[in-house]
């Protein structure tokens, strides 16, 4: 794959990716579509994170699946080191020795009767050949990047925890010295002492391989904790995006400020949860509001917001917010 | 402890073990716990510290075997509920003490509609408390449809089968809730509603019968954060509507720290720490709690680090002669390894298990 020095990593250009929808038959004649990923754009610069945050079903891990070309993306372009992954014929064996992903459960994502060492050498051998013996050189340093033992290696997974199951996770997506690391809940399905373990750890191989995360999670605190920036969807839908610090501090849109607002906080003194007021839940997503999806939720909503989808404006420098009425949430 | 300050539970010495052919798993190890009248507790702890096991002990739930009870009482109200038998025992579960589970859809029916399941969690209840009392008339009223078998609502379409009486009890319960259009969710059937909904409807079942007493075993952790707020501050407003204390289990302290009135730390099977929220979150005295507290990511990685407890949790199948966390401990004394802490009032009202605040 050329590798042209671009100072963004990944992008994606109005990406969408749409599901048909199954319901019997339509009266109309008409398929429908679930609008999983609708019109997204992001940049991930190099060496960075980006977080992207929202509730179950607002497309985040649908949008992770697509940047991976694990599901064919419906329209839109995805441009990686320099190349456009939907323009041209991709080799998908050379695009994964640069681009590898992390999933939530590392209970189904490891093979419950292959040796966790076997497990780290597969991508090794399929994807970077080498011979036995550099293949084993490189599977030990790799598991002590992680930490863990050589004794461990010989294990089988249902013989290791579940933190050190996500370890070998993720030696086994950073043993093709990957450019760019999808991270999909990489921690949600962990104990906390052992979440800030792999947080750290994740931290730490981030600086030493030089990394680029796209961190995809429900938890604001992790997101907040790991990212530089943040890309909240809504819907399918990106409705904010900007500076992690900004977003966490001065949230602009009205979805954002609720996302925020609902995350608990371990402060008995400040217990926002029990002063907020949410309206409503989730639309559907075969049937979602029109003009902003978030609409009938907001408490700013006027006549304007069901009409059209408010467009993602900058407000500040690389600080992005589909809202019409932003200047209420200043 | 004086009469007055009798506590509406209270656990003493309770030690439960799973024991499987190869090895005898103690999840509760001398366990001690009281739940006052009117308050939220929350129990905190990583997965296996035996949250759960303590949750299902107290309503009666455990699957014995391979559960089995070693030692310790659980007394409710003054009565111990160990000692009663499976039928005096169902007595308490639903009208004393209720329980609500984390995944709602598996706790709900897929096959019949709400208003059905929620009419024969008052109709169960209402022919117990009924069966010798004088209110039995006023059951029958309320319970016995035209059909004349109070199996009818469970089997007929709800707006035939359901008496009046019982339609406008199970219709306030869903108000109680805050479910906007309770004549409408009525009719619904558990997958049409969405997880949140689901959620209020447990509640709504487990306080039909305001229990002095409900248990949630992580009630918000299959839900999203947005509907995970809205019911941690319906549960939060109920307890005071309903005159109910609120067990809450969970592992988010910061879950707990929001919406609990006392925390209980556990570890391994030990209750560690039994505070004030306010003076656990101000000054954790337990190892493990100020690990745990140092363990939450608050800020970015620019400004704020993390500190994993290092280690994991010890395997329950084998005995720990000292303390259950000294292995991962930084104050690990050479007592530790030898003999477990108790758990003592370090301060006022503050009880921590360890050997950092004396025997």
């Amino acid at each position: 794959m050329a590798s042209k020095s671009t100072v963004n990593i990944l992008e994606t250009v109005a990406l969408r990716k749409y599901y048909p929808t199954r319901t019997g038959i339509n009266p109309l004649g008409k398929r429908r579509f679930v609008r999983a990923v609708d019109d997204v754009s992001l940049t991930v610069p190099r060496g960075k994170t980006l977080a992207v945050v929202g509730e179950s079903g607002c497309g985040k891990t649908t949008l992770a699946r697509t940047i991976l070309l694990l599901t064919p993306p419906t329209g839109g372009d995805i441009i990686f080191d320099g190349v456009n992954l939907v323009k041209t014929k991709v080799n998908l064996k050379k695009l994964y020795r640069e681009m590898q992903m992390v999933f939530q459960d590392p209970e189904s994502s490891l093979d419950p009767r292959v040796k966790v060492k076997d497990s780290v050498a597969e991508p090794l051998g399929l994807l970077d050949g080498g011979d036995r013996e550099s293949v084993d050189k490189r599977v030990s340093e790799l598991l002590m990047a992680v930490g863990l033992s050589a004794e461990q290696g010989e294990r089988m997974p249902a013989h290791l925890s579940g933190g050190q199951k996500q370890r070998v996770a993720i030696a086994r997506a950073i043993a093709p010295q990957p450019k760019l690391v999808i991270l999909d809940e990489p921690t949600s399905a962990l104990d906390a002492s052992v979440q800030a373990q792999i947080l750290t750890l994740l931290l730490d191989l981030q600086k030493k391989f030089n990394l680029t995360y796209v961190l995809i999670t429900h938890n604001i605190a992790v997101a907040h904790y790991l990212s530089d920036t943040i890309a909240v969807m809504y819907a399918g839908n990106l409705v904010e995006y900007g500076p992690t610090k900004e977003i966490i501090s001065k949230p602009r849109h009205p979805y954002t400020v609720t996302l925020i607002s609902s995350a608990p906080v371990p402060n008995p003194w400040k217990r926002n949860l029990l002063n907020i007021e949410i309206k409503g839940e989730v639309p559907s997503a075969i049937n979602p509001p029109q003009g902003c999806k978030f609409h009938p939720r907001c408490p700013y909503a006027e006549k304007s917001c069901s009409e059209a989808h408010p467009p993602l404006e900058q407000i500040s420098q690389g600080h992005y917010v589909a809202c019409y009425f932003v200047d209420k949430t200043a | 402890m004086r009469l007055s300050e009798q506590p509406l539970l209270g656990i003493s010495d309770l030690t439960i073990s799973y024991e499987t052919n190869r090895a005898k798993l103690v999840a509760l190890d001398h366990t001690n716990l009281n739940i006052a009248k009117n308050t939220f507790v929350a129990v905190v702890g990583e997965s296996g510290c035996g949250k759960s096991t303590l949750a299902l002990s107290i309503i009666g739930l455990l699957p014995t075997p391979p559960a089995k009870v070693d030692s310790g009482a659980i007394n409710y109200k003054s009565v111990d509920l160990l000692t009663l038998d499976s039928k005096r025992r169902r007595e308490y579960r639903g009208t004393e003490i209720a329980m609500i589970f984390q995944e709602p859809l598996t706790s709900l029916n897929p096959v019949y509609r709400v208003g059905d399941q929620i009419a024969e969690a008052i109709v169960v209840r209402e022919i117990r408390k009924g069966r010798d009392t004088q209110v039995e008339t006023e059951v029958m009223q309320k319970v016995y449809s035209t059909k004349g078998s109070y199996l009818a609502p469970r089997f007929s379409r709800p707006r035939r089968g359901l008496t009046r009486l019982l339609r406008d009890e199970i219709i306030s319960a869903l108000k109680l809730v805050r479910i906007s259009d309770p004549e409408h969710v009525i009719s619904r059937y558990p997958f049409e509603l969405s997880g949140g909904m689901r959620q209020r409807i447990m509640i709504a079942m487990a306080l039909a019968e305001k229990p002095a007493l409900l248990i949630a075993d992580e009630p918000t952790t299959a839900l999203d954060v947005t509907t995970q707020a809205q019911v941690l501050k319906l549960m939060k407003g109920l307890m005071n509507e309903v005159q109910t204390s609120i067990l809450l289990i969970t592992h988010d302290l910061a879950v707990a720290s929001q919406v609990g009135d006392r925390i209980v730390v556990m570890y391994a099977g030990d209750v560690v720490e039994d505070a004030n929220v306010y003076d656990l979150f101000s000054e954790p005295l337990h190892p493990y709690s100020q690990g745990l507290l140092a363990c939450i990511p608050s800020g970015s990685k620019d400004d704020s680090t993390l500190k994993p407890i290092p280690g994991t949790i010890p395997d329950l199948r084998y005995t720990i002669t000292g303390c259950k966390f000294a292995s991962r401990c930084p104050h690990a004394m050479k007592v530790c390894h030898e003999k477990p802490p108790g758990l003592i009032e370090a301060k006022p009202k503050h009880m921590v298990a360890c050997f950092l605040y004396g025997e």
